[in-house]
């Protein structure tokens, strides 16, 4: 089951390697980005970043959503990492169970950062980014902006009031 | 949790600090000393840290030899249960700080020998399975 997805335009980095793995308890990530599957670098970087002992799989997004579905995936508990949040909503429309959505860290690398709409620190959503993220909040699953475990879990719903 | 102080000449400390609250938002879960950004005594608050700290605690410092190592190591002389660290990284205060495990002088060592420096090289792994992640 995925015990957390979350959104996260650096995929593995610092905070999710170190922190949320141990704060989740999650033996196995999941990166399920199309780039990435495609790239053998960005493998290769993700590998280097993936803590020891923790198992890491990459996958197209659509590969991804097989895995999560896969019924030997409801025994193991999972970190599900995307870099858009277009792609975590393919995800929660196509696998049952997430435990919860955490839409972390997007858009301080989008080309047109400039345009995007600034939800909170660290979320700067582009138009598209913005309509998945509504259509995401409509969702039976609990989503919510929570970069690293000492923060508070805001719900998306309450930044998302008055865009 | 391992009582943390942080010790460099100039703001390698407060530095890691920053990087650390970034990484983890623990940030003020350590205390740190600037030396020599300005002209006051920083060997009080190395004293004060020994004082009061719960044990274990570690000291990190940022070289070995230099003076703030040092102070450190003639303040804590005579504390077995604060550990001073030299050459330290972030990698290292991470370690520590994210750490469950009660800190023993062996364990501080391990910690240690996963923290190092190192030449980053690039290396073709096979590709991995499904089966193999599911099993």
């Amino acid at each position: 089951m995925i015990a957390q997805l979350r959104v996260d335009d650096r995929l593995i980095h610092g905070q999710v390697a170190l922190v949320w793995t141990k704060e989740l308890d999650t033996p196995g990530i999941i990166v399920a980005n199309d780039n990435a599957a495609a790239n053998e670098m960005v493998q290769m970087t993700l590998k280097m970043a993936t803590p020891t002992g923790k198992k890491l799989l990459i996958r197209s997004v659509a590969d991804a959503i097989t895995v999560f579905n896969n019924p030997k995936a409801s025994n193991m508990r999972i970190f599900a990492l995307t870099n858009s949040v277009a792609d975590a909503l393919k995800i929660a429309q196509a696998v049952p169970g997430i435990a919860g959505i955490n839409v972390a860290n997007v858009g301080r690398f989008a080309e047109n950062a400039k345009e995007a709409t600034q939800l909170s620190a660290t979320l700067m959503l582009t138009a598209s980014e913005l309509a998945a993220l509504k259509q995401l909040a409509t969702l039976d699953v609990p989503v919510f902006n929570q970069v690293v475990p000492s923060n508070a879990k805001t719900p998306i719903s309450t930044l998302l009031k008055g865009h | 949790m391992t009582e943390i102080l942080i010790a460099s000449h100039g703001h390698m400390a407060s530095g890691l600090q920053s990087s650390l609250e970034i990484l983890t938002g623990m940030g003020a879960r350590v205390q740190v000393i600037d030396a020599y950004v300005d002209d006051s005594d920083y060997t009080a608050q190395i004293a004060a840290f020994i004082a009061t700290a719960k044990r274990p605690a570690v000291i990190f410092t940022d070289l070995k030899g230099g003076s703030v190592n040092q102070k450190v190591v003639l303040a804590a002389a005579g504390h077995p249960d604060v550990f001073v660290v030299s050459q330290m990284n972030l990698a290292i205060i991470l370690a520590v700080l994210l750490d469950a495990e009660p800190l023993s002088a062996g364990h501080l060592d391990d910690l240690i020998v996963q923290s190092q420096v190192e030449r980053i090289t690039l290396t073709d792994a096979p590709a991995d399975s499904e089966d193999s992640f599911l099993s």
